[in-house]
């Protein structure tokens, strides 16, 4: 981010937290889609990722008041959006469906586009079989690209359990994908 | 060779290692293939895993925002009526004393005029009061009559019910209005002691 909208979101921040909701409106324009992708990355289901990462930015407007703009607005986000994915995840524990593999509209298109579809899928339901809290920081760290200090932050975790906890994801997905890591 | 890097090799693919142990990664890179081997694996993964595709079938931004400022809304209604509730919710037990406190008050002037209309004080003031309109017939009659067959028991509960009885009517009316009270406060302090405990967990 530039500094002229680093300082441009400050503004937005600011008069946010003094009651302006066109302000809040703006802010959540600008980081929906990193929002919704963390959400969406953490629960498989882009509906739910949508309803959790609306729930995030209505919590996140209830504590703008608390937010300081000594860290990062958009980790303070990913915070609150990591948590919200958690809770809607224990909530739906065994109600969530994975997005289904739209294949069979594909039929009949070049072979690859489908091979390219079933691997995202695996890829996706090997990311949901890890255990939530190193799911979060290889989210964090792959999808978004914060780094290990941002992380430790966002999470509120020692960098030392970020690092042991991506370890362990990364494990466990070089098992379970070895057949794509093979080929790539 | 020097000691294998797998621990530092994660942090060493997000560029997480900083001066000599950057060069301590590389050196031993140059010369391990199995290390080698291991840090292409991640970058394989990161590839594979940065792939996969978004979610898909996202609402507009502007339909986004509009459900966001939809719920801040709703929320703000909410927790109008939540605070409503909430200032209703601590006033309760100050309510219940008053209520108890009219009550007494209430029962503590009525006995007061007719204990002295017993007496046969008070003059005219009194006197007209139990004149103004002829007496019909009290609960305990009322009971009496309609009680003819009633079993030994019955005949108990209705010599304690009547007026001039142990139990009268207006005692009677007390104690109940007491246990009402009682039963009322008592569930208010249930459910402050589970709001309590709630917190704590």
């Amino acid at each position: 981010m530039s500094r002229q909208a680093a300082d441009a979101e400050l503004e937005l921040i600011a008069k946010a937290q003094g009651g302006d909701k066109a302000a809040f409106g703006e802010l959540v324009r600008f980081h929906r889609e990193g929002v919704v992708n963390v959400v969406y990355r953490m629960c498989g289901n882009s509906h739910l990722a949508e309803d959790a990462a609306q729930e995030a930015f209505v919590r996140a407007w209830q504590h703008l008041p608390n937010y300081q703009p000594r860290s990062a607005f958009r980790n303070w986000l990913y915070r609150i959006a990591t948590h919200v994915a958690l809770d809607a995840l224990r909530r739906e524990r065994g109600t969530v469906e994975v997005d289904e593999l739209s294949v069979a509209a594909e039929e009949g298109g070049p072979e690859i586009e489908v091979v390219s579809k079933e691997r995202g899928e695996h890829v996706r339901r090997a990311v949901l079989s890890l255990p939530p809290a190193s799911r979060a920081v290889l989210v964090l760290r792959e999808y978004e690209g914060l780094s290990y200090r941002e992380i430790a932050d966002t999470l509120g975790i020692p960098i030392g359990t970020v690092m042991s906890r991506l370890n362990y994801a990364r494990g466990r997905l070089r098992e379970s994908l070895a057949s794509y890591l093979e080929v790539s | 060779m020097t000691e294998h890097v797998t621990a530092s090799l994660g942090a060493y693919h997000d560029g997480e290692l900083r001066g000599h142990r950057v060069h301590q990664v590389e050196a031993h890179l140059a010369e391990c293939a199995r290390c080698g081997a291991q840090l292409e694996q991640l970058r394989a993964l990161t590839a594979v895993l940065g792939a996969s595709p978004p979610a898909a079938d996202l609402t507009s931004p502007e339909r986004f925002v509009a459900q966001v400022g939809f719920r801040l809304r709703q929320r703000s209604e909410r927790s109008t009526r939540g605070k409503a509730l909430e200032i209703g919710w601590r006033l309760a037990p100050l309510g219940l004393l008053g209520a108890w406190a009219f009550l007494q008050a209430v029962f503590l002037v009525a006995g007061v005029t007719l204990l002295a209309r017993h007496l046969g004080l008070g003059g005219e003031m009194l006197a007209g009061l139990g004149s103004a309109a002829p007496p019909g017939p009290t609960l305990a009659e009322t009971l009496r009559l309609s009680g003819a067959g009633l079993n030994g028991l019955a005949q108990v509960v209705l010599y304690w019910l009547r007026d001039e009885g142990p139990m009268g009517w207006g005692v009677t009316l007390n104690l109940a209005a007491m246990a009402v009270i009682s039963l009322l406060y008592g569930s208010w302090l249930a459910s402050w002691w589970a709001r309590r405990r709630r917190r704590q967990l």
